[in-house]
């Protein structure tokens, strides 16, 4: 009950700083997730009649995804230029969501019912229409669920971002493991974990509004959408 | 109207090519079945057209014009194209999957709202109902409906069809291509149609093109493909029921019986016997009141039904009907069903034309085999 108690009351009488270090760490992945999403998506598409490079690329996300954080971090500071600033920071969050999104974007490109695309192809639909009417919105569900992973992994690996400089929740954590304060460790970690849960909630429902009606969750294509995230 | 000259397709890698110096010509209106084994290049041979596979050599033309000096995309929305698998945009609704080729040509939008519903009440599907439906809302039969309809959305002069009823149960496959066919009188389109069914060859095609690995080995009307096989790989293939599918080719108009005598349920014994004294009348029509047929009356029952019992009970009731698209097998196949040896054949508005008898049918299949084999013999003779 006391410990309670004290979790409750480091969380009341630090309003103030908790929700500036949780504004800090929103800024940080909108930031991230913006760019990731620009530039993955834009990339799978690129690469998507390009199984070879596809490969040898998503061969090179795998990897980035081996490397522990703390290392990617230390040496993006080490890169002149960078240092301790916020594009490191960045740079990293954007590395480690190349491969959940990247990957999603280029399976599902390449997914699509081969009988709906020579269907279109031969109503005399050009490449870029059957990419822009066809393809994109029948991937959107398996790319939004590339979208929330990624994120979700964001979400976690910017609390280690600390240690570049930034100023967010995961200096609750490392603040609480250097001071044996567990209330602060249990704030931090449970406000993250609620940042994760309004994140998911926040793309599942990007998913019904975007997502077009005809291929819309009922159960087959929610499973679809999963498998596609795990792959 | 489609012109193919001695082309071929050779993918690479293959030792002999896919489809081989063909050559034929499909008259505007018709519909032309492409059939053969699977891998015969039926589909090759259709893709060529609207050069979703480019040919290795030769030349094709569609309306007077050679295919592979126009730009792809622009001959496509001039060609309808219809698949198997239906191809339908899972997120485009009944309605937006007709509309493509339209949107794309840049029709207004009520003049694609106008034409849309025109096409849903053609195929036979209900606009109001089905017009913001999802594919995965209809069966398989309304699938293909809607993939027709989506094919002549923008009128194409000329359709590619590619075993377009191959994924439905015979029922509902039977069905469509009454209906489709009874379409065609109407619309008057020019068909490439492939299917691996001789038995839909037959019935669809107003010729046919039998291909055996990439070689077309004849090009002829059904009736000649059934009565003069070109060689013994298309005697085979048409398979030794050939009477059987003869029934798929005739329609029940071939032999109908129109004006025969009808009478009320209520007529006079008399009048009856006087009729049924001629020798070659064995039958009279029942009507009723608002003078719509209703049943009929055979010699032959009549006769054993003792008259102090009344003649009515030798009334055999219509049960069904056919329609004037039917073929003899539709015909035979529904008589059997309702276990009655005669049916009525209405017209397309419905309106009663004569009827079909299962005696009628037998001696007309016969006549025509045995003129087919006196022809025979006198061929042989003459070899002789
Ligand atoms: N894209 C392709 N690449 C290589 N070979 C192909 C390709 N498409 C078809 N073939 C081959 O060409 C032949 C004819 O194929 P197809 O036209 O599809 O036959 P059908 O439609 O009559 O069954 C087959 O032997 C098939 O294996
Ligand atoms: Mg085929």
């Amino acid at each position: 009950m006391t410990e309670l108690r004290r979790i409750f009351n480091y969380f009341t009488n630090n309003l103030d700083r908790i929700s500036g270090y949780t504004l800090e760490h929103l800024i940080l992945i909108v930031i991230a997730i913006a760019l990731s999403v620009g530039l993955w998506v834009s990339l799978g598409i690129l690469l998507r009649n390009n199984k070879k490079t596809a490969d040898s690329v998503l061969g090179l996300g795998s990897f980035i995804m081996s490397v522990p954080s703390v290392a990617i971090y230390g040496i993006l500071i080490s890169i002149p230029g960078l240092g301790l600033s916020r594009q490191s920071a960045v740079i990293a969050l954007v590395l480690y969501s190349m491969l959940p999104i990247l990957r999603n974007v280029y399976v599902s490109l390449n997914e699509v019912d081969k009988s709906i695309l020579e269907a279109a192809r031969g109503m005399g639909m050009s490449e870029r229409q059957i990419l822009r009417k066809v393809q994109l919105p029948l991937a959107l569900p398996v790319i939004l669920a590339g979208v929330r992973v990624a994120t979700v992994m964001m979400v976690g690996i910017a609390t280690l971002a600390v240690y570049i400089g930034e100023r967010n929740l995961g200096v609750l954590i490392e603040q609480g493991l250097k001071r044996s304060r567990s209330d602060m460790i249990i704030v931090g970690a449970l406000l993250v974990t609620v940042f994760v849960l309004v994140i998911d909630f926040g793309i599942g429902w990007l998913e019904k509004t975007v997502v077009p009606k005809g291929i819309q969750s009922d159960e087959e294509s929610k499973t679809k959408a999963k498998a596609g995230g795990e792959i | 109207m489609i012109k193919i000259e001695e082309v071929t397709k050779k993918y690479p890698g293959m030792v002999r090519p896919a489809v081989d110096k063909l050559s034929l010509n499909i008259e505007e209106g018709e519909i032309c079945v492409f059939v053969g084994p699977s891998g015969c290049g039926k589909t090759t041979t259709l893709k060529m057209i609207n050069l979703i596979i480019e040919p290795s050599g030769g030349k094709i033309f569609v309306n007077g014009e050679n295919v592979l000096e126009q730009n792809p995309n622009e001959l496509r929305k001039k060609i309808g194209y219809v698949i198997q698998k239906t191809g339908l945009f899972p997120h485009y609704s009944v309605f937006d999957n007709i509309a493509i080729v339209p949107n794309l040509l840049g029709w207004e939008e009520e003049r694609v709202e106008k034409r849309v519903v025109e096409l849903l009440k053609m195929m036979n599907l209900d606009p109001d109902e089905n017009r913001d439906k999802f594919p995965k809302a209809l069966s398989g039969g309304q699938s293909q409906r809607v993939g027709v309809a989506r094919a002549m959305a923008a009128d194409p002069p000329v359709m590619l069809m590619d075993e377009p009823f191959g994924a439905v149960d015979p029922i509902t496959r039977n069905q469509l291509q009454n209906e489709f066919l009874k379409l065609q009188q109407k619309v008057k389109k020019t068909i490439c149609f492939v299917t691996h069914d001789i038995d839909e060859a037959i019935k669809m095609g107003d010729k046919i093109a039998i291909l055996d690995q990439g070689k077309l080995v004849q090009f002829d009307t059904p009736e000649n493909i059934l009565f003069n096989p070109a060689n013994e790989f298309v005697e085979e293939f048409v398979g030794s029921d050939r009477s059987l599918k003869v029934l798929n080719l005739l329609r029940v108009t071939t032999v109908i019986r129109k004006n025969i005598k009808r009478v009320k349920e209520k007529a006079g014994i008399d009048e009856i016997n006087k009729y049924f004294s001629h020798p070659e009348k064995n039958r009279i029509l029942i009507e009723n009141d608002e003078k719509e047929v209703v049943g009929y009356l055979a010699k032959e029952e009549y006769h054993k039904i003792s008259t102090a019992k009344g003649w009515n009970k030798a009334i055999r009731i219509f049960p069904t009907s056919l329609n004037n698209h039917n073929t003899l097998k539709d015909a035979m196949s529904d008589m059997l069903q309702h276990n009655i040896a005669a049916l009525p054949v209405m017209d397309d508005d419905d309106k009663f034309m004569g009827i079909v008898s299962f005696a009628d049918i037998r001696s007309y299949i016969g006549e025509a085999y045995e003129e087919n084999e006196t022809e025979k013999d006198q061929d042989e003779n003459e070899v002789l």
